[in-house]
């Protein structure tokens, strides 16, 4: 029964939202419409539950004084003073008020430096992967450069070269690399298409646990 | 009647412009009953046009349907009703273009009981004033099956993928060997889960960071079900770190059956399953935090990345785990190759739960998709070809719009 | 000597992180610059907006954050100066929970500049949750997935609304996006559906990942990462940008190049190392 009454569920709902988008009658629409709000509903609740997630998971550990306490407690108190910011900011938020000031002073530097520290782990990644160990890892090296010298105004004005190099960079970029592109993206896609059906057909069951 | 008088008085006093010709109502192909294509030829001489809609007859009452527009306007899909769940459709609609010079005003801008009067005021000025076409009459047909090409193509591959894939069930239930290539990005996961038990430390585990409606999380969270077993198994620890609350609640149940299923329900944790934030910066310096402090044996990266790839593997290849990732996301691949272990490619990850499970009903599913791919490619290589020598039967036989 | 090309193929990574810090604040202190010319995908999304008429109404989708701020803002800027100086309406929602702080005031600035009404040329019709539900949401009924604007107002009651109920009714769409939610969904979502024009401004990575959906013809124009948004600049400002305005892409895609040198530089001198410790240890 814990995996029939599912089973059965996943296949009837599958189907209906896989039909939205071969059927286009109005009335049809306005029940894919209502499942998709239910969704986004149930996504929104759990954010609840994500919260007491933490608090389960962190506050303990604070009280116990276990290692690491600090960094959960720092955490705990950031999410106390944001949610209360939050809330009290009210529905609309462009005027001043305590969460703009969280937002223009906490989040956005933070925010923006961990999306910097890309630029510095690339750097770190691509001098130890990027190695020529045989002729296609050569190839992509040799691709890789020109990309790279091509994408920036240095390399557009290199003398001689400069003025084919965006040409090559671009062919680079509309011809192998989208090929290989479509082909990872209809293999995946047909994975995906497999992997809906295994679900709504009942033959994945791993997920379900046992009856 | 005031209020009549005020807007024939602000419209032009000598009619300028000519009306349209050729007003035409169709029905579009395939439709939702909710929309009507309408095509005109527009006037020399109007300076702006607007549209007016009756579902009443060719008598009125009207309304503006839309407009206006700039006078060179010559087609409009007119959506009859915004809301049907309040206001269904008409059995019929009933249009008039009419052609406004310069100086005609625009549709009044009134709110609440006033809104109705202003507009019934306006438009009938309107057609007192300026020159507008005859009626003409819609009918709106509201259709159960999108019937293009494109669409009865998609769908055929959809039931085809479906079909064969209960035929190898079929065949594999009858006995049939099925195979599947060595894939030792999977292999690995395997060894991975060994070599946390005799680290004794834990697997981390992260899901991507989209939300659960996604098919890669779909995956992902199915082959959690199958790693999770194994780590109950192999009596070790899971830690799973989720960026989106709802995915965690689905993580919670999977790992909790996976320990079930191997016999050791007392042994799952649930405070290993985790929501750190679902914030993706947020969530990246958690779990970077979890791999630095808790120094896990193995990562397991299975889902949809983004930006935050590299920044989790970088940090991985640090702390000397072993590392697999897994995605469908394209731009992401790369980081993953060049800084885990092990990757899997595209459709790799849409395999794994079958590879792991060894069940013959689902690794006969990777068959099916195996087939619909070979048609796919045939397909390719012949609307290439055809595209080539200039026809562009292949390309409207896979054209999807409506 | 192998000692030393050993000791460098296994540096510690704080050297290199030293050393990309430095290619990118060099620069800034003493800036060189470069001529670039202008991509034939940023030229497309230049013509289409350039396309529009006076009255014509566009409708954006502000899809990013403070961290791809950089590589988005001036492109965003530089659209909506476009779009304000050819008298077109704008229409702008955000699926991202964190880019309205961002891209309103930018919003509100560049259309005071230009005298823009809110509510009657330009409104902001706020955040929606919900990813790609959102997205259908948006090519099904407008009115009905924002209720509101971004200041309460009933969006049915907006002048600039009227007449526009779908992404459909507007000539271009523009999506400014860096990720997820963004282009791609945009397009697999509601682009064959509803035959929408849509052009996208995008970061660099995603950039590749978008560049099918142009040749496809599913996208009008693209402008990837920050060179897209410097060659969007000097197309909107082909004499210099007016006084009070500072064009970020252009004078930061100068930046870029001894970043990129560096890795390069890595990359080369990595191999070498590989090379010579392989060829001595065999």
């Amino acid at each position: 029964m814990k995996r029939t009454v599912p089973l059965i569920l996943t296949f009837l709902v599958g189907l209906f939202m896989v039909g939205e988008y071969f059927i286009p009658h109005y009335r049809y629409r306005i029940w894919t419409a209502e499942f998709l709000e239910w969704g986004v509903i149930l996504a929104a609740a759990a954010f609840v539950l994500g919260l007491i997630n933490l608090i389960q998971v962190n506050l303990p550990k604070v009280l116990k004084r276990e290692r690491d306490w600090g960094y959960k407690l720092v955490m705990l108190i950031a999410l106390a003073v944001t949610l209360v910011a939050g809330f009290t900011a009210g529905e609309h938020r462009d005027g001043p008020s305590v969460y703009k000031w969280v937002y223009d002073y906490t989040f956005v530097p933070l925010n923006a430096t961990m999306f910097a520290l890309l630029a510095f782990y690339i750097a770190s990644a691509a001098f130890r992967a990027f190695k020529a160990r045989n002729l296609e890892a050569a190839l992509l090296l040799g691709a890789a450069i020109i990309v790279m010298v091509a994408r920036v105004p240095a390399g557009e004005s290199l003398p001689v070269i400069g003025d084919y190099l965006p040409r090559f960079m671009n062919w680079i970029m509309d011809v192998p690399n989208i090929a290989a592109r479509r082909a990872i993206f209809i293999g995946a896609a047909l994975g995906a298409v497999a992997t809906g059906l295994r679900v709504i057909l009942g033959l994945e069951r791993s997920h379900l646990g046992a009856d | 009647m005031n209020l009549l008088i005020l807007f024939a008085a602000l419209l032009a006093p000598v009619l300028a412009a000519t009306p349209a010709t050729g007003l035409s109502v169709e029905t579009p192909a395939y439709s939702d009953g909710l929309t009507l294509s309408l095509s005109w030829t527009a006037p020399d001489d109007a300076h702006s046009l607007i549209l007016l809609r009756s579902d009443q007859g060719e008598a009125g009452p009207w309304h503006v349907a839309a407009g206006p527009w700039p006078g060179t306007k010559a087609e409009h899909q007119d959506k009859v009703t915004t809301d049907p769940t309040k206001t269904p459709p008409a059995a019929h609609y009933w249009y008039r273009l009419v052609s406004l010079d310069e100086d005609t005003a625009p549709p009044p801008e009134a709110d609440g009981d006033d809104a109705a009067a202003a507009e019934q005021a306006y438009v009938a000025a309107l057609l007192a004033g300026q020159p507008a076409t005859a009626a003409v009459q819609g009918t709106p047909v509201a259709s159960w099956l999108s019937a293009s090409p494109g669409y009865l193509l998609l769908l055929a591959l959809i039931v085809s993928v479906g079909g064969l894939m209960l035929w190898f069930t079929d065949r594999a239930r009858k006995g049939h060997e099925m195979f599947i290539r060595r894939m030792p990005g999977i292999d690995a996961i395997e060894e991975g889960i060994g070599r946390a038990t005799e680290m004794g430390k834990p697997v981390l585990y992260v899901p991507g960071i989209d939300e659960l409606q996604d098919i890669q999380t779909i995956a992902s969270m199915l082959i959690l079900g199958q790693i999770s077993r194994k780590v109950a198994e192999y009596q070790s620890d899971i830690v799973v770190s989720c960026c989106i609350p709802i995915v965690r609640e689905v993580a919670d149940e999977v790992v909790g059956s996976g320990y079930m299923l191997a016999g050791y329900p007392d042994a799952y944790n649930p405070k290993n399953v985790r929501f750190i934030s679902s914030e993706q910066f947020a969530f990246t310096a958690g779990t970077n935090g979890i791999i630095l402090r808790e120094k896990p044996a193995t990562h397991i990266f299975l889902g949809r990345f983004f930006a935050e790839s590299l920044i989790l593997a970088e940090t991985g290849y640090v702390n000397r785990s072993v590392q697999i990732a897994g995605t469908a996301e394209a731009t992401q691949l790369p980081f993953f190759v060049a800084a885990c272990d092990y990757t899997l490619i595209g459709e790799e990850l849409f395999a794994v739960s079958a590879y792991l499970s060894k069940d013959p009903r689902l690794v006969s599913s990777l068959k099916a998709s195996d087939y619909v791919k070979v048609f796919v490619v045939v397909m390719l290589v012949v609307g290439t070809i055809a595209a080539s020598f200039g026809s562009s039967f292949f390309i409207e036989l896979f054209t999807i719009s409506g | 000597m192998l000692k030393l090309l050993l000791r460098f193929q296994h540096m510690d990574r704080r050297w290199i992180f030293l050393g990309m810090g430095l290619s990118i604040l060099l620069p800034l202190v003493f800036p060189i610059n470069f001529g670039f010319k202008v991509d034939e995908r940023v030229q497309a999304l230049y013509d289409s907006v350039e396309a529009l008429e006076p009255g014509d109404t566009v409708l954006i989708s502000a899809d990013f954050d403070p961290a791809s701020r950089p590589e988005l803002e001036p492109f965003y800027r530089a659209n909506l100066e476009h779009l304000f100086r050819q008298d077109v309406n704008v229409v702008m929602v955000s699926l991202w929970e964190f880019a309205p702080p961002l891209v309103v005031p930018i919003l509100d600035e560049v259309a005071a500049r230009h005298g823009k009404v809110y509510g009657k040329d330009y409104v902001f019709l706020g955040y929606k949750p919900g990813k790609e539900l959102a997205i259908k949401a948006i090519g099904e009924n407008i009115p009905k997935t924002f209720p509101t604007d971004s200041k309460g107002t009933p969006t049915e009651e907006l002048p600039i609304m009227k007449g526009f109920k779908q992404a459909k009714d507007f000539p271009l769409l523009i999506n400014v996006s860096a990720g997820f939610p963004g282009t791609r969904e945009y397009v697999l979502q509601i682009q064959g559906q509803y035959n929408l024009k849509i052009a996208s401004a995008c970061t660099a990575v995603s950039a590749p990942d978008y560049i099918p959906f142009y040749k496809a013809g599913q996208l009008t124009g693209l402008a990837g990462g920050m060179p897209g948004s410097a060659q969007y600049e000097k197309l909107v400002y082909p004499d210099g940008p007016p006084d009070g305005v500072r064009l970020l892409a252009s004078q930061a895609i100068n930046v870029l190049n001894l970043g990129h040198l560096y890795i390069i530089g890595l990359i080369v001198l990595g191999n070498i190392a590989f090379f010579l410790t392989r060829r001595l240890e065999d």
